[in-house]
């Protein structure tokens, strides 16, 4: 309001002076003249209100100023207040500082009792070490040499420094005496117990070095004392067995047996002591035990590896079955049965030393998991690293690789001449498919192979699965390849149908052929049947491999399943089996070439003449002749019974199989043999009738013959027919094209135009005027 | 396990004295490690590969085997089914080198005759402590009609050379022998019969 008030007076008023003073009309003067009186009127109304407050103003100063001195009072109370805050705040400081030198007193009044108590402690076990060791109480005495191990270094520093610091001096001097002493006495009471073969003896002081801080000398005395006994058992076991006579039951496995014992000793020991390891050393200190016994146990292996070597002549066998496989000479010849003997033995141990390894691993890793629990992943890594090394290069694993590596060569050996003999003395049974030596050359590789598998050694199993994979796909299949190659002899069944002549070269050729048969040649029907069975033969080769394989894969899933080997163990037999499943193939392939071979030399030579003698039927025919062949089948029964009988021999000697795939192949080439002499034939209406007829009869019967389809093989000559059979030129279009409806046309146009011309009744212009 | 993903599959057996890094080179190419203070391989060990060379996967498998002579007659039988075998010596070892004759008798006895030799002189990082000369080995090499590469498997020198260039001769003689073999050898059976019947219509 005052704003408003002193806007306006500053102006005097709305309206300025100038503003007025240049009015000059009157209208406007007027207006003007209105305003001003207007305003003035809100101007005096306005000073009446304030004048009206002024009243109220001046008792509310005099209010005023009678709170003055009631101000200065509060003013002083404020000041009192805050001094006195002050005050109180010091004084909590004080406490406070008090009470933290208090704790600070009591915490070290503690450490003194603590201090004190240790002292006391301490003296308490210089006094009880000395009546202990008095009582030849070891126990106790270390007890108390473990508690004063365990105290504080400073605590024993400072004891020294006090008043009764030379006393304390002595005191400490005599406990650590005390100490060496104990240590030398312990030392000396364990080799005792050791020698006197006191168990609980050597027990109680085994206990007692741990208290002492002696974990590593603890475990190698009594790494020591184990391996002595181990050394002893060892011993005596093999003095046993090389008193074993020879006619004893186990006689032939005897150094695998007494390497069996060995290890089951250690396994015993290990089993027996380790929970008082674990409990008086903590875990993770198997493997130092395991250290010092596989250290004995290298010792005794060796021992034992020697008098194997030494009794068996395991050394100069193989040198003997190298140079047998070097030259093939036969002036030393070793007969494979006779190493059947060592090479179980050598696989048994080599069996006994992967378990055993197995089990050390075992337990060391599970020791190891508990100990190094709170290790970083470097220790642990550390650990194992060295475990594994242990493992990998002891002498126990290097002598039985040493020996699995002699092994191997020799199976080998055992294999390759058992094959050779299994040939040599090959034989066939009249009836029987396939000849005696598929089944013994597959028994004696799954022997082989089985024998390898048993030594529990990966890397062993996978070289006598290439070596074997190796021996089939080259040498056995060989030998199949060269039985095949000797080839189907034509049949004497063709030469008579040749006529007389032939049949005085049969006389003659088998007179000779009795000549030569004393020679030992074989006859025809014996190489006849030779080759078959050499056929069948082949087909089993490849489907016994692939079950040896199968077969070898759930063997080695088995052992997967008992923890032998790992992934890179699994991926190397899955190579080496997928390598053994390719030689299958090969056997496959041999089979096809066999076939191919028997087609063409024993099945075309005959069916073609057969097909030919078509040409010899006219198919020119009149009503009357066709009469007359109704009656008298000119060609097609004959030719059908050639064939059964030609086949009759097939199916006697070959598996269902081959014979299979030998009617295919027959079937594929009766098909296009009879459409060259089809086209090479005229035809009258009724002659593509009878051809019809004959093209019917033989695709019914080799439908008798086959599982497989064969109206697909014959699809061209049944649509030659159907074109040799119509009425007029034009009536194909009725076939043809749009109208040739579910009938897939295997013919050309040209083709067709070539059929329809063999009808000797169509007109070549007709046919050229087809539009197709 | 034979529909997997890959064009070739080659199978390369490393051989050679033990202690000369076969095991090093393996592991520097497979996995692209060279550990120290590797103890020494038992038996064999198996690693893959796959690499890609011109658009095609080409599968590598690695028989890494021991050098030392217990485990020869387990190794050798490795050798028949091998494609390539890289026989390795170490450059710094006079003795390595001297026994290569011996080794090439027994690929000569074990490989099959179509197989691919590698000669690879190791550890050229040590060159300091050369016993044998680049142009000696290379001189036998020629001699036995070997491709030869020097590498160091600790400072990946020419590992991965060693095996690329290996795998792409390995793949120039599979395309040969599958031409070969498809000249030569006509389908058994039906594809017979078919040459046959053209030689009648000649007739």
């Amino acid at each position: 309001m005052a704003n408003s008030l002193g806007f306006q007076g500053d102006g005097g008023s709305v309206l300025s002076m100038e503003h007025v003073r240049s009015l000059t009309d009157l209208q406007d003067l007027k207006e003007a003249y209105e305003r001003l009186c207007a305003e003035e009127k809100d101007v005096e109304s306005e000073l009446l209100t304030l004048l009206g407050q002024q009243t109220i103003v001046e008792k509310k100063m005099l209010a005023l100023q009678r709170m003055g001195p009631n101000l200065q009072l509060i003013e002083g109370d404020a000041q009192q207040l805050s001094g006195m805050i002050t005050f109180t705040c010091n004084l909590a400081e004080n406490v406070s500082s008090k009470v933290r030198q208090l704790d600070l007193a009591k915490s070290r009044l503690y450490q003194a009792i603590q201090r004190a108590d240790d002292i006391l402690d301490l003296k308490f076990c210089m006094d009880g070490v000395q009546t202990a060791m008095k009582n030849e109480d070891y126990e106790q005495a270390a007890a108390h040499i473990h508690r004063y191990l365990c105290l504080d270094k400073s605590v024993i520093e400072l004891s020294r420094q006090g008043k009764e610091g030379n006393i304390i001096e002595a005191n400490l001097h005599h406990l650590q005496e005390a100490e060496q002493h104990l240590k030398v006495v312990v030392s000396e009471k364990f080799d005792a117990a050791t020698k006197s073969g006191d168990l609980p003896q050597v027990e109680r002081f085994f206990k007692i070095f741990p208290l002492l801080g002696l974990h590593e000398e603890g475990i190698s005395k009594f790494s020591g004392y184990l391996c002595k006994q181990v050394a002893k058992k060892a011993e005596e076991n093999l003095q046993l067995a090389l008193g074993t006579e020879g006619g004893e039951r186990r006689a032939a496995l005897i150094f695998a047996d007494t390497l069996t014992l060995l290890f089951e000793g250690i396994a015993r020991i290990v089993e027996t002591h380790q929970p008082i390891l674990e409990t008086y050393y903590g875990p993770g200190r198997l493997y130092m035990l395991i250290k010092h016994l596989q250290a004995e146990c290298d010792r005794q292996v060796e021992k034992v590896v020697d008098k194997f070597v030494q009794h068996r002549d395991y050394h100069r066998k193989f040198q003997q079955v190298q140079s047998c496989m070097m030259r093939g000479s036969s002036t030393d010849k070793i007969e494979p049965r006779d190493l059947d003997p060592i090479l179980s033995e050598v696989t048994l141990m080599s069996a006994r030393t992967e378990l055993y390894l197995r089990f050390i691993k075992r337990r060391v890793v599970s020791d190891f998991e508990v100990g190094d629990s709170m290790a970083t992943e470097e220790v642990k890594q550390e650990h194992l690293q060295n475990l594994d090394k242990l493992i990998k290069h002891c002498l126990l694993s290097c002598s039985v690789q040493e020996l699995i590596g002699y092994y191997i060569t020799m199976e080998e050996f055992y294999m390759r001449e058992s094959v050779n003999k299994a040939v040599a003395m090959d034989t066939c049974e009249r009836g029987q498919l396939i000849s005696s030596m598929v089944d013994d050359v597959f028994y004696i590789v799954k022997k082989c192979i089985g024998r390898a598998l048993s030594s529990s050694s990966i890397d062993c199993l996978c070289a006598m699965i290439n070596l074997s994979t190796t021996m089939l796909e080259s040498d056995f299949r060989e030998v199949l390849c060269n039985k095949l190659r000797m080839g189907f002899p034509a049949t004497t069944f063709q030469d008579i149908q040749r006529g007389v002549t032939s049949a005085v070269n049969l006389m003659q050729s088998s007179l000779q052929q009795g000549k030569f048969d004393t020679k030992g040649i074989e006859s025809n029907d014996e190489a006849k049947m030779s080759f078959l069975v050499s056929l069948n033969n082949v087909e089993v080769c490849s489907e016994n491999i692939m079950t040896l394989k199968k077969n070898l894969e759930n063997d080695c899933n088995k052992m997967f399943s008992q923890g032998l080997g790992g992934e890179q163990a699994k991926a190397k037999i899955d190579s080496c089996l997928s390598d053994m499943a390719s030689v299958s193939n090969k056997f496959k392939d041999l089979l096809q070439e066999g076939l191919g071979e028997l087609n063409s030399t024993a099945v075309k030579p005959q069916v073609k003449p057969w097909i030919n003698l078509f040409l010899s039927v006219s198919h020119n025919i009149e009503e009357e002749e066709f009469n007359d062949y109704e009656a008298n089948d000119p060609w097609v029964q004959q030719f059908i019974v050639n064939l059964e009988q030609l086949m009759a021999e097939f199916k006697a000697g070959l598996s269902s199989v081959i014979y299979e795939n030998l009617t295919s192949l027959l079937t594929s080439l009766i098909a296009m043999e009879l459409e060259k002499v089809v086209l090479k034939s005229t035809f009258s209406r009724l002659g593509g009738l009878q051809f019809d007829k004959e093209l019917r009869s033989l695709i019914a019967y080799l439908t008798t013959v086959t599982t497989w389809t064969i109206r697909d093989k014959f699809a061209r000559l049944t649509q030659m027919a159907t074109i040799l059979n119509l009425e007029r030129v034009t009536e194909i279009l009725d076939y043809w094209g749009p109208n040739s409806g579910p009938l897939t046309w295997r013919l050309t146009p040209a083709e067709v135009r070539q059929v329809l011309a063999l009808r000797i009744d169509f007109r070549s212009e007709d046919i050229k005027r087809l539009r197709l | 396990m034979s529909m997997e993903d890959y064009d070739f599959l080659f199978k390369i057996v490393l051989i050679g004295n033990a202690g000369v890094g076969k095991t090093c080179l393996v592991r520097r190419f497979t996995q692209g490690l060279f550990p120290p203070g590797q103890g020494a391989t038992i038996g064999v060990d198996f690693m893959i590969k796959t690499v890609e060379i011109k658009g095609e996967k080409i599968k590598l498998q690695i028989w890494d085997t021991a050098g030392q002579e217990r485990f020869r007659s387990i190794t050798q039988s490795y050798y028949r089914s091998a494609n390539a075998l890289i026989l390795t010596y170490d450059i710094t070892c006079e003795e390595s080198f001297r026994c290569l004759p011996e080794w090439l008798r027994e690929i000569e006895q074990y490989a099959n005759s179509e197989v691919i030799t590698v000669l690879v002189g190791n550890k050229i990082d040590l060159a300091e402590r050369r016993e044998v000369s680049q142009q000696r080995a290379e001189e036998f090499a020629g001699t036995q009609n070997m491709y030869y590469l020097e590498t160091s498997a600790k400072e990946s020198d020419n590992v991965e050379k060693l095996f690329l260039d290996l795998a792409c001769r390995l793949i120039s003689e599979a395309r040969q022998n599958a031409l070969v073999n498809n000249v030569d050898s006509s389908l058994p059976g039906e594809g017979k019969s078919i040459t046959y019947l053209n030689c009648c219509n000649f007739n």
